[in-house]
């Protein structure tokens, strides 16, 4: 029995620390960014010239793209549209400050 | 017990650490549903074409892009009852690895790099007009995909211009879905991003049936100043060439507006096909072809898009009214479930 209370006790201990974790990055300004909004708060000029410079060459943002996103949604435009990692960089810290 | 509880505990620190990524895989794509009328042929077609990324560390990414279509017609052409069949095909599934900043290692199945119209705005939920350009088939047979390994990057860069590159090899393959043609080429590229001008030029050998060369070239340009898009390329093959000259304006002042009338953006695009010689399995117009197409976006909330466009096509085998309605749906999610504010 004793087991059992430390397995339910360490499981919701991990459980926890999986929500704390995923805190910061869940909570980060312009979590979801709105294209029409796109982070004011924490514009980066130099993101925020690239992202229109390189993002709207091919498509219109999507209308969402929340922080767990963009990192997936950069690497794969760095390859589709020959993003430079400078680039990537930017758009990253302004996207996903 | 204590085994089984050390073997839970490392199985949730790792889900831990894995939760607590921020590059988790994406599941992105469209659903779109489209009708055609080409010279009085109607076909009605629904599309779901997902798309998954999935970044494995900094380096490593898979990407998958598969189209699921249906295509319904009326059995006669133009009368008779309607009858459908549903198509799947793998557009992309490549492994790339990122190994510096000038080069990127693909291999797998992936988008024919032949100018930029495959890779880039071919996508049903990227394409301004959904009919492709006459001139895809040049440089993107057999499929528009290829089987084999792609080297890519950024060669140089500087404050006011970039200079990128591709180089690939693909593999005969001829299964059904997976079809690619033998051939090798390269592109390479040069965009100015304050002037908003991308230009560039394309190379390939095509290794099979007959071997001859391909080229190309491509324009694009996005003035910074006004919402307009101008996308152009030209193509060249022993079974013609041709070119096509795209513009888009939103009717707005910027390209971010959301008023119901910045919403709205006008289409335009001309093009023209020279014949040349025939070549086995040829899919280009047996006949010199010009064309002009006009059509409307508009990009409703939600990333849900209508499109409607009109086009003609003047041949010596006949000219032909080409009518096209859309509505397309872009989605994107990450694949598995956590926060998501």
């Amino acid at each position: 029995m004793k087991i059992w209370f430390t397995l339910l006790f360490v499981t919701l201990l991990l459980a926890c620390s999986i929500r704390v974790l995923a805190q910061p990055q869940s909570s980060a300004p312009a979590t979801k960014t709105s294209n029409s909004a796109v982070p004011k708060k924490v514009k980066s000029n130099d993101g925020e010239q690239r992202f229109q410079a390189n993002c709207g060459r091919c498509h219109t943002p999507p209308e969402a793209i929340s922080p767990r996103e963009v990192k997936a949604v950069l690497q794969h435009m760095r390859v589709r549209a020959m993003l430079s990692a400078e680039d990537e960089q930017l758009i990253l810290k302004y996207l996903a400050p | 017990m204590k085994r089984t509880l050390a073997t839970l505990i490392t199985f949730l620190g790792i889900a831990t650490s894995v939760c607590a990524q921020s590059d988790v895989p994406i599941l992105s794509g469209a659903l779109a549903f489209n009708s055609s009328a080409t010279a009085g042929v109607t076909t009605f077609q629904p599309t779901l074409a997902p798309v998954l990324v999935a970044p494995i560390g900094d380096h490593w990414l898979f990407e998958g892009r598969a189209q699921l279509l249906g295509f319904f017609f009326q059995q006669n052409g133009t009368s008779g009852p309607y009858t459908g069949q549903f198509f799947a095909t793998l557009d992309y599934a490549q492994v790339d690895y990122i190994a510096n900043p000038n080069l990127t290692i693909t291999v797998g199945r992936f988008l024919t790099p032949f100018n930029i119209y495959n890779e880039r705005f071919s996508a049903v939920w990227i394409a301004n007009l959904q009919d492709s350009p006459i001139i895809f088939t040049i440089g993107t047979r057999t499929s528009a995909s290829s089987n084999g390994g792609m080297l890519r990057g950024v060669v140089i860069e500087r404050p006011n211009w970039l200079l990128n590159y591709t180089a690939y090899f693909s593999a005969l393959q001829t299964t059904e879905n997976l079809q690619a043609g033998r051939a090798a080429g390269g592109r390479i590229g040069m965009f100015l991003p304050k002037a908003g001008i991308e230009v560039g030029a394309s190379y390939q050998r095509f290794l099979q049936n007959r071997n001859y060369n391909v080229a190309g070239t491509y324009f694009a340009w996005q003035p910074p100043q006004i919402p307009l898009d101008v996308r152009a390329e030209y193509a060249h093959s022993l079974g013609g060439q041709g070119y096509w000259l795209e513009g888009a304006m939103r009717i707005a002042k910027s390209r971010g507006t959301t008023t119901w009338l910045g919403r709205l953006q006008t289409v335009a695009r001309v093009q023209q096909f020279f014949k040349g010689t025939p070549t086995p399995q040829d899919v280009l117009p047996s006949a010199d072809v010009n064309q002009f197409d006009f059509g409307l976006n508009y990009y409703l909330p939600h990333d849900v898009r209508l499109n409607g466009s009109y086009g003609r096509a003047y041949s010596s085998t006949g000219n032909a009214n080409i009518w096209n309605v859309q509505i397309a749906y872009r989605f994107l999610f990450p694949a598995w479930p956590g926060e998501h504010k």
